[in-house]
């Protein structure tokens, strides 16, 4: 359902992506996790067609990103990794606007609306202003956007920052059930709780290219490789960590 | 550990400040550049006006004095709104304070840094306006060198003083109202000062005082000054220090120095107190939001209605920015300025004395209807550039939500395009059709101008929207601010460009037009040949203009990252 081919990306003599391959099958929920400017978001930003890749390409579904955009895009739902809204619609207007923009039909966008702000506990705050919202509204608010036409892909860049816990958990639940109908999930995430939790596979991604990709089984196996790790230190933070070759020592 | 000092805590700007300067290169370049000629020809008149003010025997030298008084007024008057809003956003609004707050600073230092910060952002147009003429005062009156040094130390207390009343203010503003609130309020009274002033200046019509014969009017007009010459404003303690310095006339400069410093200082201790004392207080009421709004706001019941003989995507982005445009008072109050820019254009034409039969005012209707052209085209890239231009910068940090769905940057591209040339066509069409009457120029001479200025509107709109792709500011939320920046200024300067261009080309067949229409003398085919000729250019130059402002943009949006 996702497929990256030879994804780079580079600024000057930077590379922030480095040949990136990955196919990921329908349905499946998909982690990709990896120290700070590992090249996570701009990879993503790729996948949903907001920063042109400098060679390779994004096949979502049948569509290629690069050659036919608005294909793509209308099978897939975004949620960045900071939640800018426009701030002087309220959430019901923004709720609106998104979905007419993926030709969403009015008859059923209205129903749709108030289903997704019932879901994610926003429904007292939709004729408020966004600029009244915190950061974990916002944050709720992005998620029922992206889910508004009924995606068939999703991807999440960071979508559990800045929630509550209650928020969070929802969240999770909300994405197994999306999985187990038939939706593809790309999650970054810092949290290993969380794709420990969620992931089918996941991919550790450092200096812009994969270090290793896998069940969280096969990673643990491919870290157990590295005399680094602790014997008995089976989480995946300290496969992550081992895998990426850090110790936890720096901040 | 000590706290730290003026110097860190002024360094992240000074800093910043440095940087930006060594980036952009060019941009300063140019910038210095348009400057020196801003002050260069700022200097040439006032030296002139000066110069002319000499020679008036019995009234010069009281209208020279009066003058530098009317300078100081209007800088004063200026520096107390720019620092009230500027003192909002570096005192209470600022991200930055958060952490100054959290930081174990003196609250008495962050008062210091933050006053500085204002006084500077607040104060530089003084500079650039204020020093040519200051400049220009010395040199018509061969001042010494104790003029300029008087100069520089009466301009200090001089800025210290609005900046004192600025932050004093804000502090009890943000007090009263919650901070987006004040930031609202003191946007739309600053806008409708600003058209108010605009307004009531043309509305006396100051022509009226080059008229020798108008003497009773002239002496009014220099009453009218009077007032604000008052003994206990800090504007004529200003000029008491200078006009002296200048070998005017006697007075008592020491005096009135001490007097204005005195005050900058009791003003700054009152600042520095008041801040000192209430200023966590201020600043937690700052942070409260907004009020609830009510259920179903009008606009978003209206406008889906209003917008859908539109297509699909042209009806939401024109909803959608209809809405913010409305809930935004940085966007709205901008029509106050419009609306005065307006009233003044079509009053110009009003007053006009094109009726008493001479051939001389036949004549200067005949100029005035071609320039007409020229000055319709001008204002609506003065409403473009306030209008057109910040419209990419305003999509934000939201830029995400229209570049992640599926609609091509092409169709973004129209429908931003479609929005604004319609109101900006009506703008302007309605601005030619109205003045043109009021000139008695022929029905078919209007329809070229209209024609000519429907072409000249696509290629500003297409121009405001490239300009503003290529200069994007996606954190600034504040639409005058976007306007008024690099890009801005440059977008203006190439729209200027384009009419003088669509003038020239257009000059010689309009004049041909207006002397068959007197009878003068018909147009021989030949001519008709190349009247038709010179429009088509006209048009080409448009056109093409309109095209490589739709490839910029269209680069430059494919380019722009929330």
């Amino acid at each position: 359902m996702i497929r990256c081919v030879a994804l780079r990306k580079t600024y000057g003599s930077v590379v922030a992506v480095d040949d990136l391959d990955l196919e990921i099958a329908a349905g499946e929920v998909f982690g990709f996790i990896g120290p700070n400017g590992a090249g996570k978001t701009t990879t993503i930003k790729m996948m949903v067609g907001i920063l042109s890749p400098t060679s390779g390409t994004v096949i979502l579904g049948d569509y290629d990103i690069r050659e036919a955009p608005e294909a793509a895009k209308a099978m897939t739902g975004y949620v960045p990794d900071q939640p800018a809204l426009y701030d002087k619609l309220t959430g019901i207007e923004f709720l609106r606007f998104v979905g007419g923009l993926y030709g969403v039909a009015t008859d059923v966008l209205e129903e749709r609306c108030n289903d997704l702000l019932e879901e994610f506990g926003l429904v007292d705050r939709a004729f408020e202003l966004i600029e009244t919202y915190s950061h974990g509204m916002k944050q709720r608010l992005t998620v029922a956007a992206a889910l508004v036409h009924r995606p068939r892909i999703l991807i999440l860049d960071e979508p559990m920052v800045g929630m509550d816990p209650q928020g969070g958990l929802a969240l999770r639940r909300l994405l197994s059930a999306l999985a187990a109908s038939g939706v593809t999930i790309f999650l970054s995430t810092h949290s290993l709780a969380v794709a420990e939790e969620l992931c089918d596979r996941i991919a550790v991604l450092d200096g812009g290219r994969i270090v290793v990709v896998g069940s969280l089984a096969e990673l643990r196996e491919r870290a157990a490789e590295r005399p680094d790790l602790e014997p008995f230190d089976s989480s995946l933070e300290a496969v992550f960590l081992s895998l990426t070759g850090t110790t936890g020592g720096r901040v | 550990m000590s706290a730290p000092s003026l110097r860190v805590l002024l360094a992240p700007r000074l800093l910043a400040a440095r940087t930006a300067l060594r980036r952009s290169r060019a941009k300063v370049a140019i910038l210095t550049l348009v400057t020196a000629a801003f002050w260069s020809g700022s200097f040439v008149f006032f030296e002139r006006t000066l110069s002319y003010f000499q020679t008036i025997t019995a009234l010069g030298p009281m209208l020279t004095q009066r003058l530098l008084v009317m300078l100081f007024v209007s800088f004063f008057a200026v520096l107390v709104i720019s620092n009230v809003v500027t003192a909002l956003t570096t005192f209470y609004l600022a991200p930055e304070v958060r952490l100054l707050l959290a930081a174990p600073i003196p609250s008495r230092r962050v008062h210091d840094a933050r006053f500085i910060e204002t006084t500077v952002a607040s104060s530089w147009m003084v500079l650039l306006f204020g020093l040519p003429a200051f400049l220009a005062y010395g040199v018509v009156y061969h001042a010494g060198p104790l003029f300029y040094l008087g100069t520089v130390a009466t301009l200090v207390p001089f800025l210290l003083i609005p900046a004192a009343i600025g932050v004093l203010v804000t502090t009890a503003l943000v007090l009263a109202f919650p901070a987006r609130r004040a930031r609202d309020v003191l946007v739309v009274a600053t806008v409708a000062l600003a058209a108010i002033g605009y307004l009531t200046l043309r509305l006396v019509r100051p022509e009226r005082l080059a008229s020798p014969s108008d003497l009773a009017g002239f002496a009014a007009f220099l009453a009218a000054f009077e007032a604000p010459a008052a003994w206990y404003l800090p504007t004529t303690w200003a000029a008491e220090v200078l006009i002296p310095l200048l070998g005017a006339r006697p007075g008592e400069p020491l005096f009135y120095f001490a007097l204005l410093a005195l005050t900058a200082f009791v003003l700054y201790l009152a600042s520095a107190s008041v801040v000192q004392r209430i200023f966590l207080t201020a600043w937690s009421r700052a942070q409260e939001g907004r009020t609830r709004a009510r259920r179903a706001p009008l606009l978003g019941r209206v406008l889906p209605r209003l917008t859908r003989p539109l297509p699909r995507i042209p009806a939401l982005l024109l909803a959608k920015d209809v809405t913010v445009f409305f809930r935004d008072a940085s966007q709205w109050s901008q029509l106050l300025l419009l609306g005065a820019l307006v009233v003044v254009y079509v009053y110009n034409f009003s007053v006009l004395p094109i009726d008493d039969g001479t051939p001389l005012a036949a004549t200067l209707r005949d100029v005035v209807a071609f320039c007409n052209l020229g000055l319709a085209a001008f204002v609506t890239a003065s409403v473009a550039v306030r209008f057109v231009y910040p419209s990419v910068s305003l999509e934000g940090r939201a830029w995400w939500v229209l570049r992640s769905a599926p609609v091509s940057i092409a169709t973004l591209w129209w429908s931003k395009f479609l929005v604004a040339f319609l109101p900006l066509t009506v703008l302007g069409e309605v601005l030619i059709v109205v003045t043109n009457r009021y000139l008695g120029v022929a029905a078919g001479l209007t329809l070229v101008f209209m024609a000519t200025l429907l072409f000249v509107i696509a290629a500003i709109v297409s121009l405001g929207l490239a300009f503003g792709a290529a200069y994007p500011r996606l954190d600034s939320n504040n639409a005058a601010q976007i306007a008024t920046g690099f890009g801005g200024v440059i977008y203006m300067v190439t729209c200027l460009g384009l009419i003088a261009g669509v003038i020239a080309i257009e000059a010689w067949p309009v004049a041909r037009l207006f002397w068959q229409r007197v009878g003068a003398s018909p147009l021989a085919p030949i001519e008709r040949t190349l009247v038709a000729i010179a429009f088509g250019i006209a048009f080409v130059l448009t056109a093409t203009v309109t095209e490589v402002g739709r490839r910029s943009a269209l680069r430059s949006l494919a380019a722009l990252q929330p």
